[in-house]
């Protein structure tokens, strides 16, 4: 029931660093989601609109991020695909999260070590590479599911997470004190929930985001993800490889969009604040 | 103070770490003698700390020091934050301090740490830890050493890092409170040990103490340290009686063991809260050699679980909460038969337990003060926000904490703040029954002084029935009616405090006393050093000659 | 010690159980039966087939499916060990230097920005590079030719192609992942309070970086080698596809792409075993570095 807590060290990066990057993370999926909210009035023409110029304009005045092999303005369709990729990761960030946490948190509760078995095949699940579960995941339902199939093959990692860390909070001498005087199971799930998800949040959802949007701008690039008309980053830059060699920017811009909204959810990522156990 | 010269003189010195806000220590001097010991005491950031990492030369990249040293006869010397000292220093920290790497066995990293200091091949620098071993009375032998320091016993880890500092044969012995986290009777034991091998190594000694009770087992002379500054010095003796500084006053104070013996009988307080019938703890071996354990404690009472660490006082706790099963026997607590409980049941029952222990790590480290106290009210009872918020104000205000932020974490707490919290949750509360484990671990005298003036005010103001568990006698003295002593897994004695303070039967139990030096009648304590005259805490009438 | 073999051995038989169930359930989830019991019934039949190392037949081909998996598995196996090869060679000494101390390691957000960029923008753009930078020539040559005598007919074009960058992108890949644990592992390790006690005992930094520091990073880089492999796994599968790779990670993509539900399933279980067999290994080994028995 006592004795001395090991005291270990702590803080890997300095502080004020960490909330620095953090920050310039938040803000840039900040700016990103304006963006996508306001993409229909950034963009100059609609989705999809081909033969609006020339095709292959090396950016300039008039297509400031030049065009296409179709003539499509590259500007225009980089940030209607931004609007796409966004909204597609975080649904499918949003489905990792909240399935893969509370299930992680609840499965630690479970009554015959049901929990522990829920967790030994999550561990299998996970011997196999999230992006290969989810092209299993689309090819056994359709294109138009790669969002959740996404999300659900991110799932088992959050779940992982979650699930040891509920654990090492179950059996943290503090938790063995709050039961010893009778504090309620429901009581304790409610703290920890509480606490874990206002400290890591950011940490998971970060992380999760950027997976996700990862592996769905991956499976668009190799034929199993975003269905035309509507395109995403990884579609555009799919499309984009016959030209690209003579045309750059074809898939320059929305690769750049790409690396820079998965490195803005990442930077996010690094403003947590560290497990409790 | 010696004819002597010193082994090295310090003046004037100043020391302050990279990025800290104010000094650690500011214009302080001191002076150690060959064969001398030199206590410096003083609770967390006394300064203390400072002088050790500076004596024993680790460099502290972006400190400020200044002052000078003088060594032996030489010339005097600047200090800065990278000087050497001519001067053979050892290391002694507590077998708490983590100072192992928690993988390698223990042997191996203190004749690492040997040889290096030494420079010797490291399996010169083994038997040479060996033979240090030998030596020490009651050390433990080198294969106990053979494993990773969280599977060595405390008193064995003390003695192996004992047997590394002086195998160094060094001329200054930098002690950080080795004794602070032993119990009385282990703290007892190894500082006899510390002083016979000064004797025959004669190195001064210089220990950093944050309680006097280092001082009261040591002798020399002491240095009172406050926030860096130097309180007061002279011989422990002095220091130690009503003429010192009132700051030093409180620190001794602080450290008299079982000040004021409660009085009065558990048995006419009223109703049994908890019965023990027959009861046999489950432990490896046959039924029959366990023994039959059979008590009764009355709402408001008090009974003392008194034994070293690993005495099976922990087990009989657990047993009686229900924590543990039994292998035979009723435990029936508030009239119920807890063994017929189930888990839910049971929980409900638990309702009415408060702990109050030494464990730091007791309270949720993400919660906050307010979230703390409240959290007992608003998961037992159905009370209005208004009145949680009344009785978690008052209660944090008896315990002396309504001044901090209610938002802060437990995580961003002192331990002695932390203490205080644990002692205010257990207030509103109400319990029927308060278990308190060890509560002054840990913390320094002031902090100590304060936690039991507020256990002492729990205990009479809420009437909760107590189980204390200590190794201190002291301290079951000055709080249990009732005492069990404990001794590798057996009670080896039961009782009324009083007739056990009077009269104790087992050897072991006179052990634990003399350890703490209780005096039944004075409520006193002999504060001279155990290598001095006999005290003679205790004079039962089957003392062995 | 063999307690950690041992424990060690049934966690890596159990987990080969169940990624044999798993994708038991796959296949038949794929054309799934009528009524529960028939379901459970053929994947209990299937499991015991895909026991017996039996996987079915490929729809594609007819062949069994373990046999059509296993023969595009070297193509695979070698570009994930040449991956493996430059990720270590780039990895750890980049980790190193970059947990080394507080000013290297205000380089971590360059870090981030390299780990950011998805696998097939790095083969995109290292194909780019050659082509435009370095003037070099598309393959004449498919991958069936050995580097060796690539080498030997001076087709450096050639092997650049067909072999150097897609080590070159899966490598980086690994690599990336690899420095991550690499100081993850160190920042935990710098942050051990032993240090400092040690330090106070009179032990040198040298002392205690390479008896103490460098077994634990080196026994949680041995025990994240399950992510590492994953890593290189999921790179293998954009490579093969990007540069045609006929190994098994672009079969895979194949067979799931036209729902020949036997060799993804075969080609899977190769994976994970792999997976579970590097992890079991790593797991293995980390514990005896760490344990008092290995010393």
């Amino acid at each position: 029931m006592s004795g001395v807590a090991a005291r270990t060290g702590s803080s890997r990066h300095p502080r004020m660093f960490r909330t620095i990057i953090g920050t310039a993370g938040i803000a840039g999926l900040g700016l990103i989601a304006v963006v996508v909210a306001l993409n229909n009035v950034v963009a100059r023409v609609s989705a999809g609109a081909v033969h609006v110029a020339p095709p292959l304009l090396a950016p300039g005045a008039g297509f400031v991020l030049g065009t296409d092999a179709l003539g499509r303005d590259v500007m225009s369709e980089t940030v209607h695909a931004l609007a796409v990729s966004f909204s597609s990761a975080a649904l499918a960030a949003a489905i990792a999260v909240f399935v893969g946490a509370f299930a992680g948190f609840a499965a630690v509760r479970m009554p015959l070590r049901l929990g522990e078995f829920v967790r030994a095949v999550s561990g299998v699940v996970r011997t196999v590479p999230a992006l290969l579960l989810a092209v299993v995941l689309v090819a056994l339902s359709a294109r138009d599911f790669s969002t959740i199939a996404v999300g659900l093959a991110i799932c088992p990692a959050i779940f992982n997470r979650s699930f040891d860390s509920a654990m090492r909070l179950a059996r943290s001498r503090h938790a063995v004190y709050a039961r010893a005087s009778g504090i309620p199971g429901l009581t304790l799930l409610r703290r920890d929930l509480v606490y874990e998800l206002r400290r890591n949040f950011l940490y998971v959802a970060g992380r999760a985001l950027a997976a996700a949007a990862t592996i769905l701008a991956t499976l668009s690039f190799l034929g199993f993800g975003a269905v035309p008309p509507h395109r995403d980053l990884g579609l555009m830059i799919a499309q984009a490889r016959d030209s690209y060699l003579s045309a750059w920017w074809c898939a320059f811009f929305p690769a750049l969009a790409l690396v820079v909204f998965v490195l803005c959810a990442r930077f996010a990522a690094t403003d947590d604040n560290g497990d409790v156990s | 103070m010696s004819d002597r010269a010193p082994l090295l003189r310090i003046r004037d010195l100043a020391f302050q770490s990279a990025g800290a806000a104010k000094a650690e220590i500011e214009g302080l001097s001191l002076t150690v003698h060959p064969r001398d010991t030199l206590i410096l005491l003083g609770e967390a950031g006394s300064g203390a700390g400072a002088v050790m990492r500076l004596l024993a030369q680790v460099p502290s990249s972006g400190a400020n020091v200044s002052g000078t040293i003088q060594i032996r006869e030489r010339p005097e010397q600047l200090l800065g934050k990278s000087t050497v000292l001519d001067v053979r220093t050892a290391y002694l920290p507590g077998p708490h301090a983590n100072v192992l790497n928690p993988h390698e066995n223990v042997h191996s990293q203190l004749s690492l740490v040997i040889a290096r200091r030494l420079r010797q091949p490291k399996k010169s620098a083994a038997a040479e830890l060996d033979l240090a071993l030998q030596r020490l009375p009651g050390a433990p032998s080198p294969d106990a050493l053979n494993q990773p320091p969280a599977r060595v016993a405390p008193e064995a880890l003390a003695a192996g890092l004992l047997a590394a500092a002086v195998a160094q044969t060094p001329e200054l012995l930098l002690a950080d409170d080795p004794l602070g986290e032993l119990s009385p009777a282990q703290a007892q034991a190894f500082a006899s040990v510390l002083k016979a091998e000064q004797e025959r190594l004669g190195f001064a000694l210089l220990y950093s103490a944050m309680r006097a009770d280092a001082a009261r087992l040591l002798g020399g002379n002491l240095v009172v340290l406050r926030s860096g500054r130097l309180i007061e010095e002279g011989p422990v003796s002095r220091l130690a009686t009503a003429q010192s500084h009132s700051y030093t006053q409180t620190l001794f104070r602080a450290s008299v063991p079982g000040d004021g013996a409660i009085s009065g009988r558990a048995a006419a307080r009223g109703e049994p809260l908890l019965r023990l019938q027959g009861v046999q703890l489950k432990r490896p071996g046959k039924s029959k050699d366990r023994e039959k354990i059979t008590f009764e404690l009355r709402r408001g009472a008090s009974l003392g679980l008194i034994g070293e660490i690993g005495s099976g006082r922990r087990s009989l706790a657990r047993a009686l909460l229900g924590m543990e099963p039994v292998a035979a026997g009723r435990i029936v607590f508030d009239q119920v038969d807890i063994s017929v409980l189930s888990s839910a049941m049971m929980a409900r029952l638990r309702r009415r337990v408060s702990f109050i222990t030494g464990d730091d790590d007791a309270l949720d480290p993400r919660m906050t003060i307010f979230d703390t106290v409240s959290e007992p009210l608003r998961a037992h009872l159905a009370m209005p926000r208004d009145l949680v918020a009344h009785n978690r104000d008052a209660a944090l205000k008896r315990v002396g904490l309504a001044a901090l932020p209610g938002s802060r974490t437990v995580a961003t707490l002192t331990p002695f703040d932390r203490r205080r919290l644990q002692i205010a949750r257990a207030i509103v509360s109400q319990p029927l029954l308060a278990v308190i484990d060890e509560p002054l671990h840990g913390l320094d005298a002031f902090a100590q002084s304060v936690v039991r003036d507020l256990l002492r005010n729990f205990r009479s103001n809420e009437g909760a029935a107590i189980v204390f568990i200590t190794s201190d006698f002291g301290l079951a003295r000055a709080f249990c009616e009732d005492g069990f002593v404990f001794k590798e897994g057996r009670i080896v004695e039961r009782g009324t405090m009083s007739n056990l303070l009077r009269a104790p039967q087992e050897p072991h139990t006179r052990k634990l006393l003399e350890a703490v030096a209780v005096l039944p009648a004075t409520g006193g304590a002999d504060m001279k050093p155990v290598s001095g005259p006999a005290a003679a805490p205790v004079a039962p009438p089957t003392a062995e000659p | 010690m063999w307690r950690i073999w041992l424990r060690g051995a049934a966690e890596f038989l159990g987990s080969i159980a169940g990624a044999i169930l798993l994708l038991s359930l796959l296949v038949v989830a794929a054309q799934p039966p009528h009524g529960i019991w028939p379901f459970a019934t053929n994947v209990l039949e299937q499991f015991l087939r895909a026991v017996a190392g039996d996987f079915g037949r490929s729809t594609a081909t007819g062949a069994p499916a373990m046999i059509v998996a296993w023969k595009a598995f070297p193509a695979t196996a070698q570009l994930m060990a040449s991956g493996a090869v430059l990720a270590l060679l780039i990895g750890i000494p980049l980790g190193f230097l970059l947990s080394a101390g507080r000013t290297l390691r205000a380089a971590a957000p360059l870090l981030q920005i390299v780990t950011a960029i998805p696998v097939f923008l790095i083969a995109l753009a290292l194909i780019w590079i050659a082509l435009r930078s370095f003037h070099m020539a598309a393959p004449l040559h498919s991958r069936n030719t050995s580097l060796a005598s690539l080498l030997n007919r001076g087709d450096w074009s050639g092997a650049w192609f067909l072999y150097l960058l897609p080590a070159l992108t899966v490598g980086a890949a690994g690599a990336a992942r690899l420095q991550l644990s690499l100081q993850r592992a160190a920042d935990i390790a710098w942050a051990a309070p032993y240090r400092s006690g040690l330090r106070m005992m009179g032990l040198g930094l040298f002392d205690i970086n390479l008896r103490f520091a460098l077994p634990e990073i080196v026994a949680a880089m041995l025990r994240d080698l399950r992510a590492f492999v994953l890593a290189l796994i999921s790179a293998a599968v954009i490579v093969e596809w990007i540069f045609q790779i006929g190994g098994a990670a672009a079969l895979f993509l194949k067979a799931a792409a036209s729902h020949d539900w036997s060799v993804v399933s075969a080609i899977l279980f190769l994976f994970a075993l792999l997976v579970i067999a590097v992890g079991f290994l790593g797991d293995v080994f980390a514990s005896l570095i760490l344990s008092e028995e290995a010393r």
